[in-house]
């Protein structure tokens, strides 16, 4: 199966080509970006293509970020993936950036958990927390970094992700983490990998937020009525 | 030539289909657009984030269906455009990045538009209006007189220094409880209304340039509503028609003087346009007739839904742009201010000194 990954939802701007056939990335690119990912991604994706020598008629599928993270970056990608779906004819699956965040870790060592953290700001953190086998035991939820701590401490997980640095500053076991990656963004080739993994019918490439808009129904300049 | 226009600037999300013949007529292949309306009515006005929300999860679906009315397929297609910009950033970004992705896959040339451009040019769609004209465009975001000259060659005549016409319509509306969008309904109350009831001013009445401003008639309509209220039905009724009477007067008394600027720098314009939603409404479209009466021009009104927000203005622009040879890179950005002047023409190229501007 050959997979083009995009990834813009966290501090990165990415692509990536994977053919499991060969179990080989293809090409690859990655650039921290905080802004300006929608001027960057689609040239981006051109070069990655033209690294791996392909067209897009002979992928098989897109896979996306679909957050949680910046709700402006998650939907350029999100518009890409789908964009290129449609036009190329290929279907899109959608992951979780806290997926690709914690998918080297589960795939190197699996017998311990791992808590996937991106801070949300106002002391929030998106956190998803899996068991051993990789088993979601938190399903990705925005929580107060104080519940985060003591979830992921109570499992004795492992952390990675823009929060994980947070998590372990405020760690309330004896022990310490066993590891502590503060990776701004996920790996690509770890979102092709997932990706290519991904079951198409429970992966739909729709924005994963976490958060409603920032919006309040506005009723007070209006007049008393008769 | 065939264009795929995308519109995403504020909430409307919609997609079309246009061809344009070698002749420069225009015809509409499809052209699908959906309203949020009813997503942002409780927020009694357009919420940004909303809005982008409901673009991403819709516009490659919409995009499918223009493509399937139009009974094309994309290599079938000369090119993409997209609205990118003026507007609300985060809609702007989903139907840039999405007329992208269809570009590259498909090897076809990219048109970012700006929106405005795609609301002046709307008459040369519908009726093959020649330059120069004098276009009035009025809706929730812009109101403006702009002589349209060419294909990327636009001079701003007036413009308003605050709100908009539509918003000043849509604010009245929240202030007397009459729903989003505000305009239809105002215009509606305004039917059963006295609108010599109240005395509201007439900003900028007579003044030498072709400018606007409405927040000051805004301010003065709620005052006279406070004094009376709590109000009963005739009184907001009677407000509305005071408001509307007097909005009609101010475009009437600004868009003269936009004329007279029109003829005095470019001779007669060959018609006066009208764009955006604010032409819906009848009784300033009646003061629009009469002023082209007046004047000896004739008034182009594109019908309702091409005045609004849609895709086939989108793909009209791209399609005249694409046939100027104007193009652009996968890597443009989108953006949330951009004034009708800073749009690139053919002649810009060329010509290191272009035409004056105001």
């Amino acid at each position: 199966m050959r997979v083009l990954a995009i990834d813009t939802a966290l501090e990165a701007c990415s692509a990536a080509v994977l053919d499991t056939e060969q179990a080989a990335i293809l090409a690859s690119e990655s650039h921290i970006m905080v802004r300006g990912h929608a001027e960057a991604l689609m040239p981006l994706i051109a070069s990655v293509m033209a690294q791996a020598s392909l067209r897009f008629s002979e992928l098989d599928r897109i896979a996306v970020t679909v957050g949680p993270g910046s709700f402006t970056g998650l939907r350029v990608g999100i518009a890409a993936a789908r964009g290129i779906g449609l036009a190329a004819a290929k279907p899109v699956v959608g992951l979780t950036t806290l997926t690709a965040l914690a998918a080297p870790y589960i795939a190197a060592d699996d017998s311990l958990p791992i808590a996937a953290v991106i801070d949300a700001r106002h002391s929030h953190v998106y956190l998803q927390l899996f068991g051993t086998g990789g088993r979601t035991l938190i399903p990705p939820r925005i929580v107060p970094l104080r519940e985060a701590v003591h979830a992921a401490a109570a499992a004795s997980a492992r952390l990675v992700g823009s929060g994980a640095c947070m998590i372990a500053q405020n760690w309330s076991n004896q022990e310490p983490p066993q590891l502590v990656d503060e990776r701004r963004a996920p790996d690509i080739d770890w979102v092709a990998r997932v990706g290519a993994a991904a079951d198409e019918n429970q992966s739909a490439p729709k924005p994963l937020y976490l958060r409603a808009p920032d919006a309040h129904p506005q009723s007070a300049a209006q007049l008393p009525r008769r | 030539m065939v264009v795929l226009g995308i519109e995403t600037t504020c909430d409307e999300t919609a997609a079309a289909l246009v061809e344009r013949g070698a002749d420069g007529r225009g015809r509409i292949l499809s052209n699908i657009v959906l309203s949020q309306n009813d997503e942002h009515a409780a927020f009694g006005g357009v919420v940004p984030e909303i809005a982008a929300r409901a673009h991403v999860e819709v516009l490659d679906l919409l995009i499918a269906r223009a493509m399937q009315e139009a009974g094309l397929t994309f290599p079938q297609i000369d090119g993409v455009a997209a609205a990118a910009g003026p507007g609300l950033i985060g809609g702007v970004i989903v139907g840039l990045t999405t007329a992208k992705a269809m570009a590259l896959v498909n090897q076809k040339p990219l048109i970012a538009v700006n929106h405005l451009e795609a609301h002046a040019l709307t008459a040369r769609l519908t009726d093959g209006v020649p330059f120069p004209y004098c276009l009035f465009l009025a809706s929730g975001g812009h109101t403006q007189i702009v002589a349209v000259r060419g294909v990327g060659d636009y001079v701003l005549l007036g413009n308003t220094l605050d709100d908009a016409i539509g918003e000043a319509f849509d604010k009245t509306a929240k202030l007397l409880g009459l729903g989003y969008p505000g305009g239809p309904q105002v215009e509606q109350e305004a039917t059963r209304g006295d609108a010599s009831r109240f005395t509201l001013p007439r900003p900028m009445f007579a003044r030498h340039d072709a400018n606007f401003s409405l927040s000051g008639l805004k301010t003065a309509l709620r005052l006279e509503a406070e004094k009376i209220a709590p109000l009963s039905d005739q009184d907001v009724s009677d407000l509305c028609a005071s408001f509307q009477q007097a909005v009609v007067d101010v475009v009437s008394d600004r868009l003269r003087v936009g004329l007279r600027l029109f003829r005095e720098r470019y001779g007669a314009p060959t018609a006066l346009v009208a764009a955006g939603g604010v032409a819906a409404n009848q009784a300033i479209g009646k003061a629009l007739h009469k002023l082209a009466f007046q004047i000896g021009t004739r008034l182009i009104v594109p019908p309702p839904a091409l005045c609004t927000d849609n895709g086939a203005m989108i793909a009209w622009a791209g399609a005249e742009r694409l046939a100027a040879g104007l193009t652009d890179g996968l890597d443009i950005a989108p953006r949330a201010r951009w004034p009708l002047e800073e749009v690139a023409g053919p002649r810009a190229m060329t010509d290191p000194h272009p035409a004056s501007r105001i």
